[in-house]
């Protein structure tokens, strides 16, 4: 009874548009013919895997998410593992730093970090102190840039969370382990990671399906300097839609997402769905 | 873990903080620093550290003409505001239901906002920045409100039937947002909603809404059965219960989610640059200024992107533990 307002909001809202998307996917719509769209059956899909744009965009997601995920993770664990050892004092001051990037929203943020890049910019300026050339904007450093962006913005997440996780170390566990004449390292092997495991496992979870569907700061970064080959698939599928205005092969595309998204989710749904059973 | 106690493994680790705190405030201080310069000193071949600032870009950005008291009106509704946020970080204290004095508290500073085009002259940046905060008020009061009852009906049914629609919103929070918005950009067109603050609102709230069930559910699992059950032998029923008893004590969990959820709607860009042609919010409206030929550029944008960064670093200023044990809560026990 309670549930019943939130659960029609995402049947109407969720499941519907879902299902609708999969209809568009199958039909020729532009913006010209929009109140009559054309029934093409799998055109659209047939055309999608034959594009060689849509493959460059699946590779630089894919690329996108083997480097800017484990980056964020290790440099998040790193800095929380150091936050941990200095004095409680002025913790609070580099949480506070170190969450900026988090607060601010990923708008803002690329346009700040594309700030220091500009032709007036701190890291411009240095580049040509030390390398001697202009930085310009190429595929290669379009890219970088990006997954700068993507270290600099996911890594609070991961720090925040893998810290708050480090407060909850049985203590017991580390003295009984100093007793024994354990080292440091061999105390974060076997106590630290063990303990850690289930919020490594969801941080990379969350990780991969934000970079996943990274939109923001490839859109910003690549805009007015079209490199496409630094568009990731949300990019693609936004420029198919509105630029191209190719609705239902944007839709196709879309629904190839959901899928391979899913592919990749259900093994954590299962396991959620089997916790959440036992909890009750 | 133990503390190190070498101190130069200790300056050592000072020292990487320091460094990664410096890369992760770079950007702001960069920018805020560029947005306080004319083009010519934001290009200069040497970047400057030490320049006369200007406050040309914001009014630039903000007024069509400065008024004639610029100082009488920025003391005025600082002092508006300022009041006004004193009173929402001690809602606490006040005797009378928290819920009324956030309501009480947005509804006169929404009130405010709406009034200053009517004495000073604004640029359209401030129309974006009324759209944003229509958009992501009504979003968060729409949102919380049906996210409570699903959230603590989900806490307290234990059928099949809430696992799995636990599971199912927790499959859907993870797909991307363009599978959604796409059909809805298709109603929009045909519905004649598009462009309307009242879509970006229900699609926000739609797409923001197995979040704030997950979050809600979980602040409400802390609390007791025990409690309503009481209230309940008293002769309430279940609705009364939840309304006097249990949101009551839920406050702190409401506001964190609605942090939460301030932030998702706030930072929203994909899905208002899809679903709106003028009524743009902030986010899309700084976007205009990534790029651009003229030298203006920018200080323009650098402005732009300050003055967006600026009421969202406030609101979390102001509510900054619960952010912290919002972030902490859900994933730590998960």
């Amino acid at each position: 009874m309670f549930m019943s307002p939130s659960l029609f909001v995402m049947l109407m809202l969720m499941v519907f548009p879902l299902l609708t998307s999969v209809w568009l996917s199958m039909h020729f719509i532009t913006f010209r013919n929009i109140n009559e769209p054309v029934f093409v059956g799998l055109t659209n899909y047939v055309e999608v895997f034959s594009d060689l744009k849509f493959w460059s965009a699946f590779t630089f997601t894919m690329t996108y998410i083997a480097i800017a995920v484990p980056m964020q993770i290790f440099t998040g664990f790193l800095i929380a593992v150091l936050l941990d050892q200095i004095s409680r004092r002025v913790r609070g001051i580099y949480i506070a730093a170190f969450l900026m990037p988090f607060i601010v929203v990923p708008i803002v943020g690329t346009l700040m970090v594309k700030q220091l890049f500009e032709s007036g910019g701190l890291v411009n300026w240095a580049y040509r102190e030390i390398v001697g050339a202009r930085f310009i904007l190429t595929e290669q450093s379009v890219k970088s840039l990006i997954l700068l962006y993507a270290l600099w913005a996911g890594t609070p997440f991961s720090l925040i969370v893998f810290f708050a996780g480090l407060q909850t170390l049985p203590q017991e566990l580390v003295e009984a382990s100093m007793i024994d004449g354990a080292t440091r390292l061999r105390q974060i092997r076997h106590i630290m990671l063990p303990h850690l495991r289930s919020l490594f496992v969801f941080i990379f979870l969350i990780s991969i399906m934000d970079a996943y569907r990274v939109f923001d700061s490839v859109f910003v970064l690549t805009e007015q300097n079209p490199v496409y080959k630094a568009e990731v698939m949300m990019l693609y599928t936004f420029r198919t839609a509105m630029s191209v205005t190719r609705l239902g092969k944007a839709n196709a595309m879309s629904v190839i997402t959901v899928v391979m998204i899913l592919v990749v989710l259900l093994p954590f749904l299962y396991r959620t769905y089997k916790e959440q059973i036992e909890e009750r | 873990m133990k503390r190190i106690e070498n101190r130069y493994v200790l300056a050592v680790i000072y020292l990487i903080l320091t460094l990664y705190a410096c890369f992760s405030v770079l950007p702001f201080f960069w920018t805020t620093l560029q947005s306080f310069k004319t083009p010519r000193q934001a290009n200069a071949r040497v970047p400057l550290f030490i320049f006369e600032p200007t406050a040309k870009n914001y009014t630039e950005l903000w007024l069509k003409s400065v008024p004639d008291d610029p100082v009488l009106v920025t003391l005025v509704l600082l002092a508006i505001f300022g009041l006004l946020s004193l009173i929402a970080a001690n809602a606490k204290r006040i005797p009378v239901s928290r819920g009324y004095v956030y309501l009480a508290v947005l509804a006169i500073g929404f009130f405010v906002l709406l009034q200053i085009p009517t004495f000073v002259r604004t640029e359209r940046f401030y129309n974006y920045f009324i759209n944003t905060i229509i958009v992501t008020a009504g979003t968060i009061c729409i949102s919380i409100s049906i996210g409570c009852l699903a959230g603590y009906g989900l806490a307290r049914y234990t059928g099949l039937a809430g696992v799995i629609i636990l599971v199912v919103a927790l499959g859907f929070r993870s797909l991307p947002g363009l599978s959604y918005i796409l059909p809805y950009w298709w109603f929009g067109q045909h519905s004649g909603l598009y462009d309307t603050h009242i879509l970006l609102i229900i699609t926000l709230v739609a797409i923001n809404q197995p979040f704030t069930i997950w979050m809600l559910r979980s602040f409400f699992m802390n609390i007791p059965k025990e409690i309503e059950e009481s209230a309940m032998v008293d002769g309430a029923n279940r609705l009364t219960a939840f309304i006097s008893v249990i949101i009551p004590i839920m406050w702190p969990g409401i506001v964190s989610t609605a942090l939460f959820t301030l932030l998702l709607a706030y930072s929203d860009f994909l899905l208002v640059r899809i679903l709106t042609q003028s009524n743009w919010t902030l986010t899309v409206a700084i976007s205009k200024y990534a790029g651009g030929e003229d030298p203006g550029h920018i200080t323009l944008a650098a402005a732009a992107a300050v003055s967006a960064a600026i009421p969202i670093i406030i609101v979390v200023f102001i509510f900054q533990g619960q952010l912290v044990k919002g972030l902490t809560s859900g994933a730590v026990k998960g």
